[in-house]
Parts: structure tokens; C-alpha cells; sequence
């Protein structure tokens, strides 16, 4: 479903990412996991277009989508939940979640009734987020924010899902409600890429895990093989 | 001290505070999505009422005139973003500032020669007898002129609460990057913001025409006090240009009663420079933490 | 050396001299009154420049400045009875006091809001001069007689020439500045604010010097503009006239006295050009080709966007079809200056003398200024011996922002002499934690004592003042600054000699020294060949090796270095754990935040690890890397889970 060969990418001068390559099967589970600084957040903002690559392909369901602007390539079925989460804060949390579908729905009116499927979807999905539609995004829990940014991606029923630590900053309990609600989204067949810094949980949960270091991939593998694998830990902790 | 002609100031200045909280908010709107505005919006509420006044001259009827000065005014508006603000955007310089300056200067010389240097009246079917309010006394032009700020104001508003387009407005001023993953296109939304702008501009100048005749410095001094508004109230505050652009219109109607005509620009100016001093993002703005 | 010198200061007498010497050759008095106008715009413009190309903030009151200064100078003859001398120094004091008013609310404005406070200022100073018509006679204007220097009364020559050599005063002032410390302030808090206030050296007080400082040119041309012209009204100091200043600087260059000169030639002579047509079709047929060629080229380089190379044809285009269709063109000389401007600001960026200066120097082939040779780095740096001493000390620090605690409650201390690693998960509030630490944000709660005193809270400039100094994650350099005056910048103590004789050129020898002493710290980064390439221009590794150097030159106690080795390729990875060995054994006490471990152990003696906000473990490299909350903080391992030990 998604493909990544060979991808260069950076900030301005500083080359982040030296020659990234990785795939991502339909319906599938991968796990991008490394050391912070190894370049995972850059890989993601690479493939959906935050940042153009300097070389290399990235496949969306065997077209080339890179070069394109995130907007278009978010247009073709990738969605991307940030790092930070980045929900919009002054607005409502039904809004956040109608704007994930922003684009496959009519720009002026009857939008929600074309969105009722999907938000009801979601709101099965996360009953907390129905309890506070009305509230502004800005003001929910660091939890909830994460849910709706999930629930934000899941809107356009995207080919695929890139989620960016999903964890980060947040109490363990509610780290361990994010990772059964992936469970759920893995066991209802979405196609996941997943950068966590947590990567014995996001072992637990991947089909298929990439171990990035230095901006590529050093190790790849099921989770069992890299459970097995020294250099996994080594890539965290030296 | 007379009592009445106290409160006849008041209403009649806060009547025109309302245009300046108008071109005030047109700023707003392209703050909101680019942090930018049109340096050259005094003159684009110049040009659409000499462009209006055209129309009404080539025998168009009033309800005709309206929607074609705002369309002009939406086409000037996306003009200035494509020529004066995107690439400035693009290259995160602050050349924007110099650049819509320009347009004005242009703008306002290219209506110097088209349409000459004099003041014109401008036809309005609205009457402008007084109508008496507890002793107050208002003209139909007036109540115009409110209604008519409050009327585009709300379709804005609506516009930017209930329909997608709206929101995703929103959303890309709250979290530009996060707007593009959703597959809004920021640029685009920018353009959008820049043509509702030159809208609001437009509709300011049709407004207040009838009042002040249409030249082509008739907006040289409202910029300066819309400027202030929007300064005072902050550049990101929503309604409450409404409430310093009232403040500020009584305000300076006082102070010209009081200290004489001339002094009539001065309240909004010292306001401004004190409010910056102050309160730099406004009186309703949110002051912003620094990042590194 | 000596080519340098006779080409840069020979060209400058050259042009003082042809100035001096046209009244002898052309007995004009048309000819004369634009010399003197261009005499006095130049005044004008240098001063501009100061906040429009140093400052980089668009500036609309100097035209104010002007007028004010004019009405200054002509009450203090008419009313105080002063003579030239004290009738001109009273101009210049009134630019450079209300400048500094308005620059103290002004200044703590970025873009935006600065060009409309300044735009603020000019109309209320229109709207005092009008209205106060007893001292101002109001619009109807203000008739005055020009008073004498020292007795001698000036005739048309005479006073041009007054003019002329305070045209050159000023020059060589500006000069002398912009090579001093000031310059280098100037150019630094445009570039970033944040570092120059990191960097000890303070935003606030070199704003509000720089624009009075220009304000004060703009009053002392006032005064002179006065005098000249013997009668005055509010109208010639309006928004017009700014945006015409603005053309000038703009047109000729930001950022250099020719451009600036170049401008004021330009703002006097254009009248004149556009009223004779021939000579208009000439000029916009010359700037369509220029267009034509420049945008050509960059757009098959692929150096310029479309936009940009098509832009100014299409505004030069304008031009030349426009002045055939148009009968008169002195009617629409606003709308010719826009579109030139125009062209110039998108086309152009660098305005028409900073195109022609990069081309001279090329043509000239004039070398850089030879540099001073480096000073001895323990003199620079003076080894500071270690003991057991704390150095400093975090009581119970927090710092929430809104709900979020980002801080919440680090105690911690660390020791003279120590490299200390700050290590921790993505968003543990490490980051926060030193920006706490050195100003940028203010605690929420607790103290921060170095060497048992309080540190300044929330102040970049006063704790840098107080001996810590720092580098940005994300790099804050001073990218129009070459290396070496980036380091110079941030130079502690070496800068001694007051304003005035900073103007009169007597800082030279300071600034060599201070040359010196930034090259052997530079020589200690690896950077000493680079010394002259501006910061942007170096490769990402130099820059965050550049940063280090300039964070030395503060001479700190406490060095902050905020993962400085995030995106270094593996040989300069390696070349940075060299520098830090290097300032660890000057004994600068170091706090080292950083994600790779391998580096971490290599330097660091103590580890605190950092997480939700809190400190979790603190130790050697070694023993943090095996304590189980730490692997699970990193990891995320259930507790009930057997913890992998690391080889």
C-alpha cells in the first residue's frame, strides 16, 4: 500500500534522512521505532509531503506521490495524525473530526450529513469524544486530544494511517488505552504506519517493525526477531 | 455642558466608529490565515467606491452596484495576495509590508488620473433626513451604514461557523500544518481570506460614500483609524474590533468637538502607540510564548 | 591590502571632491538647490537605512522625523535666537529624543505592528504641526530666515557645502559605527533577537539606540532642510514623502551608505527625469531589458522562482506601455515609483548598489580585509581549575504552561568542572527545563541559584549577563554575519569605548584585539579558514560548531549545549565529541542535553535523566542506562515484564 525507496530528506541544510526505505502491506501494522533524533518523525513528514524529499519514491498504492504538497497527497488517501497530536484548538471537537474529511466533502452545506457514517464510526470508536463534541479541542486532556487526533485521521477512511507517537507526553494509563484503541483500528483491518518511542509496546502490536538509526533503516524484522535483537535496545540506549 | 448634543456625538461618532471596525476586521480575516495584511487597504476601499460610483454612473441599478463593487473589491483583494504577499509568505520575509504599500501607491494614482482629483457625491436611495431618537438624531445613511456593517460581518461569520470552508478557515489559522494534512490547501485559503477582505473593503466604501462623497483620498485618514482598531483590539480577536471601533468613533468625535476638527485623528493615533506599548497584541488578543 | 584601502576610500574622496567642486564649474542656482536637496536627502536616507536595512523593521516616520526636525530648528532661530550651529544641533536632539520615545513602546514590536506604530506617529506629528498654530502657523507654513555660523552668513554655495561636509561627517560617523560593536548588534538582533539576548548583548538597548540614532539624522536633515528652503508646511512631511524615502533606500540598497546616497540622488533627479518623456522612454525601456535579462537568466538557472522573474517584466511592461499611452507622465509619477519599486523589491532584493557592489567587487577582485592573528586561547579562555563546588542548583523548578507542566518540580545540582547530561524521551521537558534556566521563559515555581545566587528569572540578556551562555536546538545564528563576527558579537567584556568615540573611528584598536581573541575560538572549533564566510553560507555541521564558538565567547560559567548533535553526519559527530573534551578541559562546566547515548557516555560525568517533567534517575552513563525506570521511561516496558539488560 505504501512504499518508501530510498528517501533523502532534511532541513534545509542538515540531511535527515540518508536513504530511508520501507514498506507498508495492506491492512498491515508497522512499526518504525529508533532512538530519538534517528529521523522517524522526519520519515513521516517526508512521505506526507510537510517536507519534499531531495531524492527518492514514496508510493501510495503504487502511484508516486512525492514532491506533492500535503494537502494533495492527504487528497489521495494518506492521513497523518502529527507528532503533538496539533488538533485545532478553538475549534470543536465535532469539527476537528468533520475537517478530517475535509476532503471528500461538500465545501458549503450538507457536509455533516454526508460525514454521519464515518463520525458515528468514530464516535463508537471513542464515546468520549462524543460526550464532548461540542467542547473546543483545546481544552480536552492530552489523552483525548490524542484520540481525536486519531479519530481525526480515521475521518477520511484513509488508505493509510501514519501516526506519530501516539504516546508522547501522556500518564501511562493513558498510554496503554492509546495502544488497545490501535489494537481495535489493527483488528478492524486499517493500514498503519507507526512511529513510537515506547517499542516494546509497539512490538507487541506491529506485524512488522523497521529500527531506524541515522536516518535509515538499521534493522528490520516481525517482532519476534527483533525482540531478539541486542541492537534494538542498543538503539535507545547506546 | 449640554447633555444632548454630549449624547448626539457619541451616536453619531460610534455610527462611524462601525466603518473603521469594518476595514478593521477585513485585517483580521488575513491575519488570521498569514499573519499579513494589506498595507494598500485604504486604497482598495477607495478603488471599489470609484469603481461602484462607475457603475452606478454607467446606469446600473443600486441593487446591481452592491454585489458588483464587492466582486471587484473580492478581485483586487486576490490581486494583492498573488502579487504583494505570496512569494514574501513563501520566502518568510516581512517584504509584504513594503510591497502592499506600493499597491496602494499605485492604486492611488491610478485613480488620481482615472477618475480625477475632486471629491464626487455619490447617489444613495436611502435618505439622508434625520430621524430623531429621544432626542438624538440619525440619519437614514447612518442606520445604513450600521446595518449594513453588521449584515456582512454576520455573513462572514456564519460563513466561517457552518460551513466546511469556514472551519477549515479556521483551522488553518490555528494549525497551518496541521490544515494541510487534512488536505485543506493553505495557499488557497489564503487567496480565500485576501478576497473576503477586499470584500469587507468594498462593502466599507460603498457604505460610508454617501456620506463623505467619494475622492481619491477618502480613505487616507479611515485607514489610519481602522489600523488602530485593529492594533487596539488585537489582530486576532474576532468581535471586539466592534467594540474599539465604537469606542474609538466616539471617541474622536468628542475630542473634534472639544479641541476642534483638526485634533480629530489624534485619539486613535496616541491609542494606538499606548496600546502597542502596553498590550501589544490587543486589548482582546492572546499574548504569544516564544519558541526557540 | 593596500589596493583595498586606495579603491574603498580613494572612490569616497573622488566623489567628496567632484561634489565640492561643481559650484566652481556650473554657476546654476537650479543645479546648486538639487545638490543641496541631494546633500540633505542623503543625511536623511543613512539615517533610514539604520532601521530599514540594519534594523530590518519597516520604518514610516522618518519623514515625520524630518519635519519635526525642520520645525525645531526654524522655532529655535525665530524664537530662541540661536545660530546655525546651535539651531542644527537643537534638530538632531529633537529626532533623537522623540525617537527614543517612540522607540521604547515601538520597538518591542516585530514587522507589522512596528511599521504601524511608526505610520501612527508620522500622522499625529502631521496632525500637532497643523493644529498647533501658534507655533506652528498651521497651514499656512512657517517663513524663516537662515541664521549665521559664527557670524559668517551663508550664501547658496556656502551653505551646500555646510551641507556637503556634514554629509561627510555623518558618512564617516556611520561607517565607523557599522564596523564597531554597534554594527554587529545592529545586523544580529535583526537575524535573531533571541541569540543576541543570549549572547549578553542586549535587543533593547541597541534598537532604541540604532533608531534614534537614525531619527537623530532624520532631525539634523530636518534642520538642514529647513534652512535651505526658508519656509515650511506640514503637507511636505506626509505619508508621501515616506514612501518616496522608503523608494530611496529601497532602490539604492539596503544595508549600505552608497545605496543610501545612490537613493537620494535617485528621490531629487527622478522629477527632473520624468518630466523630459524622451528620457522617461529611455529609463522604463532600460529597466524592461534589465527585467527582461535578470529574470531571464535566474529562471533558466532555476536560481528565482517564476513569480519572481516575471513579476518585474510584467511591472516594467506596465511602465512602457503605459507611458505611451499616457499624455502626461509627471501626473502619474506615484504610480511610475510604485511600479518601479516593484520591480526592484521582488526582482531586486539587494536594490540597485548592492547588485553593482557584489559585480565591483568581483571586477576589482577586492580581497577581504586581512585578519588579526589569533590570540593565545588561554588567554581567551583561562583554564578555570575544578574543586567540588556546585555550580548550580535547581530548587523544586517548575514551569506549567496553561495545564500542561512541563516542569514539575526538578531539584537537581551539578558540579564545577562536570560535563552534565540531561537525557530523556521526547517532551520530558528537558528543553523547557534549560530554557527556564537561561530566561527564555520564566519559572513557574522554584529558584535557580548559581554559585548560591539567585539567576535572573525570565531575562535571556541578564542571564547571559551572569555568566551562562548557550546554544539552540534549533540554530539561532546570525546568518548575514560572517563567522567571525558572529563570535565577536557575543564577545564578553571586550567592548569598552563609549558611543561617541566609537563614531569618531577610536575603536579600531579594540576591535582587533577582540578580532584576535574570536579566532583562537574560533581555531578551536576547526573554523579559523571559515572566519569570513557569512554563517548561512556554512555547511550545517560548522553552523552548530559556529554556535558553540559564539556560546565560548560569552566566557560562561555554564555552558548549555541543547542537542548539538542533532543531524550531524557521523565524522562530525565525532568532531564535536573533540570540541567538548576540548572546553571540558578549559574546565567550563557544561550541561549536555543530547539523544545520542554513545555520546553521552563518552563525555558526560553525570547523567540526570528526565521524564514527565521530573528527574527519574541520576548517575554515570552506565548506571543510568541499566536502572529499569530509566529502559522502561525509554522503552515502555510493563513493570511486570523482565528487563533486557543492555550489552
Amino acid at each position: 500500500m505504501l512504499q518508501v525507496e530510498n528517501l533523502y530528506a532534511g532541513y534545509g541544510s542538515s540531511e535527515v534522512l540518508t536513504g530511508t526505505t520501507l514498506q507498508v502491506k495492506r491492512g498491515s501494522v508497522v512499526a518504525l521505532i529508533g532512538a530519538n533524533g534517528a529521523g522517524k518523525t522526519t520519515t513521516m513528514r517526508a512521505i506526507s509531503g510537510m517536507i519534499r524529499p531531495t531524492q527518492g519514491r514514496v508510493l501510495l498504492d503504487g502511484k508516486p506521490v512525492q514532491g506533492a504538497s500535503a494537502s494533495q497527497i492527504a487528497k489521495l488517501g494518506l492521513a497523518h495524525s502529527p507528532e503533538g497530536r496539533k488538533v485545532f484548538g478553538p475549534l470543536s471537537v465535532e469539527d476537528n473530526l468533520l475537517l478530517g474529511a475535509y476532503a471528500h466533502l461538500p465545501l458549503f452545506f450538507g457536509y455533516k450529513g454526508k460525514a454521519a457514517t464515518e463520525l458515528a464510526k468514530v464516535y463508537a470508536l471513542f464515546p468520549r469524544l462524543n460526550e464532548r463534541k461540542k467542547q473546543a479541542a483545546g481544552t480536552l486532556s492530552g489523552g483525548e486530544q490524542q484520540m481525536l487526533a486519531i479519530g481525526r485521521a480515521l475521518m477520511a477512511n484513509p488508505k493509510v494511517i501514519l501516526l506519530d507517537e501516539p504516546s508522547m507526553g501522556l500518564a501511562p494509563v493513558i498510554v496503554q488505552e492509546v495502544f488497545s484503541i490501535i489494537c481495535k483500528l489493527k483488528e478492524a483491518g486499517v493500514t498503519l504506519l507507526l512511529v513510537e518511542q515506547f517499542a516494546k509496546s509497539a512490538l507487541e502490536i506491529a506485524d512488522y517493525a523497521y529500527v531506524m538509526e541515522r536516518g535509515r533503516i538499521a534493522v528490520e524484522g516481525t517482532p519476534a526477531e527483533l525482540n531478539q535483537n541486542e541492537r534494538v535496545i542498543a538503539a535507545y540506549l547506546g | 455642558m449640554n447633555l444632548d448634543i454630549l449624547a448626539q456625538m457619541v451616536v453619531s461618532g460610534a455610527l462611524m466608529g462601525l466603518i473603521y471596525a469594518l476595514i478593521a476586521y477585513g485585517f483580521q480575516l488575513t491575519y488570521a490565515t498569514s499573519k499579513s495584511i494589506n498595507f494598500g487597504q485604504g486604497e482598495l476601499v477607495m478603488l471599489s467606491a470609484f469603481f461602484s460610483l462607475t457603475l452606478l454612473n454607467l446606469g446600473a441599478p443600486y441593487w446591481l452596484m452592491v454585489p458588483g463593487g464587492l466582486l471587484f473589491g473580492a478581485v483586487m483583494g486576490l490581486i494583492v495576495e498573488r502579487a504583494c504577499v505570496r512569494l514574501s509568505l513563501e520566502q518568510k520575509s516581512e517584504g509584504w509590508i513594503l510591497l502592499t504599500i506600493i499597491f496602494g501607491l499605485l492604486g492611488f494614482s491610478s485613480a488620481e488620473n482615472i477618475w480625477g482629483r475632486d471629491d464626487r457625491p455619490f447617489p444613495s436611495p436611502i435618505s439622508a433626513d434625520a430621524l430623531n431618537f429621544f432626542g438624538i438624531s440619525i440619519t437614514g445613511l447612518e442606520i445604513a451604514v450600521a446595518l449594513g456593517v453588521f449584515l456582512i460581518m454576520s455573513i462572514i461569520e456564519l460563513f466561517k461557523r457552518k460551513t466546511l470552508l469556514g472551519k477549515a478557515f479556521e483551522a488553518v489559522s490555528a494549525d497551518r500544518d496541521a490544515a494541510e494534512l487534512m488536505g485543506i490547501s493553505a495557499t488557497k485559503t489564503i487567496m480565500l481570506s485576501y478576497g473576503l477582505s477586499g470584500m469587507v473593503a468594498a462593502m466599507a466604501g460603498i457604505l460610508i460614500s454617501p456620506i463623505t462623497t467619494v475622492g481619491p483620498t477618502m480613505a487616507s485618514a479611515l485607514i489610519l483609524k481602522a489600523f488602530s482598531v485593529a492594533v487596539v483590539a488585537g489582530l486576532d480577536s474576532g468581535f471586539g474590533v466592534v467594540i474599539i471601533g465604537i469606542f474609538l468613533g466616539a471617541l474622536e468625535s468628542l475630542t473634534s468637538f472639544y479641541l476642534g476638527s483638526g485634533w480629530r485623528e489624534a485619539p486613535g493615533l496616541i491609542l494606538l502607540i499606548m496600546a502597542l506599548a502596553v498590550r501589544p497584541n490587543g486589548v482582546f488578543g492572546k499574548a504569544n510564548i516564544r519558541k526557540v | 591590502m593596500i589596493k583595498r584601502i586606495l579603491l574603498l576610500r580613494g572612490t569616497e574622496i573622488l566623489c567628496l571632491l567632484l561634489l565640492a567642486s561643481i559650484p566652481f564649474a556650473i554657476d546654476n542656482a537650479y543645479v546648486l538647490g538639487l545638490l543641496t536637496l541631494l546633500t540633505i536627502y542623503g543625511i536623511l536616507l543613512i539615517g533610514l537605512d539604520v532601521t530599514v536595512g540594519y534594523l530590518g523593521q519597516v520604518n514610516l516616520a522618518q519623514a515625520a522625523f524630518l519635519g519635526l526636525g525642520a520645525y525645531a530648528g526654524a522655532l529655535s532661530v525665530s524664537l530662541l535666537g540661536l545660530d546655525m550651529l546651535g539651531a542644527l544641533g537643537v534638530s538632531m536632539l529633537t529626532g533623537l529624543l522623540l525617537g527614543a520615545l517612540l522607540a521604547f513602546p515601538a520597538l518591542r514590536l516585530e514587522g507589522p505592528q512596528f511599521a504601524l506604530a511608526t505610520l501612527s506617529f508620522s500622522a499625529l506629528s502631521t496632525t500637532v504641526l497643523n493644529e498647533w498654530e501658534s507655533l506652528t502657523g498651521g497651514a499656512q507654513g512657517l517663513s524663516l530666515t537662515r541664521p549665521a555660523l559664527f557670524g559668517h552668513a551663508f550664501n547658496a554655495p556656502g551653505f551646500y557645502w555646510l551641507c556637503l561636509i556634514l554629509l561627510a561627517l555623518v558618512w564617516m560617523a556611520m561607517r565607523n559605527l557599522l564596523a564597531s560593536q554597534w554594527g554587529r548588534a545592529f545586523e544580529a538582533l535583526r537575524d535573531s533577537p533571541i541569540a543576541t539576548d543570549a549572547m549578553g548583548v542586549s535587543t533593547f538597548r541597541h534598537k532604541v539606540a540604532g533608531f534614534a540614532f537614525g531619527s537623530s539624522l532624520g532631525g539634523l536633515a530636518g534642520g538642514l532642510y529647513a534652512f535651505n528652503f526658508q519656509y515650511l508646511q506640514p503637507q511636505s512631511f506626509t505619508y508621501d514623502l515616506m514612501v518616496i524615502l522608503l523608494l530611496g533606500v529601497v532602490l539604492g540598497g539596503r544595508k549600505s551608505l552608497w545605496g543610501a546616497f545612490f537613493g537620494a540622488a535617485l528621490i531629487v533627479l527622478l522629477p527632473n527625469l520624468l518630466s523630459n518623456r524622451l528620457l522617461f522612454e529611455l529609463i522604463s525601456a532600460t529597466g524592461l531589458l534589465l527585467a527582461i535579462i535578470a529574470g531571464g537568466r535566474g529562471w533558466l538557472k532555476k536560481t528565482t522562482p517564476a513569480f519572481q522573474a516575471l513579476a518585474p517584466i510584467i511591472a516594467m511592461s506596465l511602465l512602457v506601455t503605459g507611458g505611451y499611452l499616457v499624455e502626461n507622465t509627471e501626473n502619474w509619477r506615484k504610480a511610475i515609483f510604485a511600479l518601479m519599486l516593484f520591480a526592484v523589491v521582488v526582482g531586486l532584493p539587494d536594490g540597485i548598489m548592492g547588485f553593482a557592489a557584489r559585480y565591483l567587487t568581483r571586477l576589482f577582485r577586492i580581497a577581504p580585509a586581512t585578519l588579526a592573528k589569533p590570540s593565545n586561547l588561554t588567554d581567551v579562555l583561562p583554564l578555570s581549575p575544578s574543586d567540588d563546588q556546585v555550580l548550580l542548583e535547581l530548587k523544586n523548578l517548575t514551569r506549567y504552561f496553561g495545564g500542561v507542566k512541563a516542569v514539575d518540580g526538578i531539584s537537581m545540582s551539578i558540579q564545577k568542572g562536570h560535563v552534565h547530561g540531561l537525557i530523556g524521551p521526547n517532551g520530558s521537558g528537558k528543553s523547557t527545563a534549560v530554557n527556564v534556566i537561561s530566561g527564555l521563559y520564566a519559572p513557574t515555581s522554584g529558584e535557580i541559584l548559581l554559585l548560591g545566587h539567585p539567576l535572573p528569572h525570565g531575562s535571556l540578556f541578564k542571564v547571559a549577563r551572569s555568566g551562562v551562555s548557550r546554544t539552540f536546538q534549533n540554530l539561532q545564528l546570525f546568518g548575514e554575519l560572517s563567522a567571525l563576527n558572529n563570535v565577536m558579537l557575543a564577545l564578553k567584556d571586550a567592548y569598552r569605548i563609549p558611543l561617541p568615540m566609537v563614531m569618531l573611528g577610536l575603536a579600531k584598536k579594540e576591535d582587533h584585539r577582540a578580532q584576535a581573541d574570536a579566532l583562537a575560538l574560533l581555531n578551536l572549533v576547526g573554523l579559523k579558514e571559515q572566519a569570513n564566510v557569512h554563517a548561512r553560507d556554512l555547511t550545517y555541521g560548522a553552523q552548530r560548531f559556529l554556535e558553540i564558538a559564539r556560546a565560548l565567547a560569552c566566557k560562561p560559567e555554564l555552558l548549555i549545549l541543547d542537542e548539538p548533535a542533532a543531524g550531524l553526519a557521523h565524522p562530525d559527530a565525532a568532531k564535536l565529541v573533540l570540541i567538548i573534551k576540548a572546553i571540558r578541559q578549559r574546565g567550563i562546566t557544561t550541561i549536555l542535553i543530547e539523544h545520542h547515548m554513545n555520546i553521552v557516555s563518552e563525555l558526560c560525568d553525570v547523567v540526570t535523566v528526565i521524564d514527565g517533567g521530573r528527574v527519574i534517575a541520576q548517575g554515570t552513563a552506565n548506571e543510568v542506562k541499566r536502572d529499569p525506570i530509566v529502559i522502561q521511561a525509554y522503552l515502555g516496558v510493563a513493570d511486570d515484564e523482565p528487563v533486557i539488560a543492555s550489552s
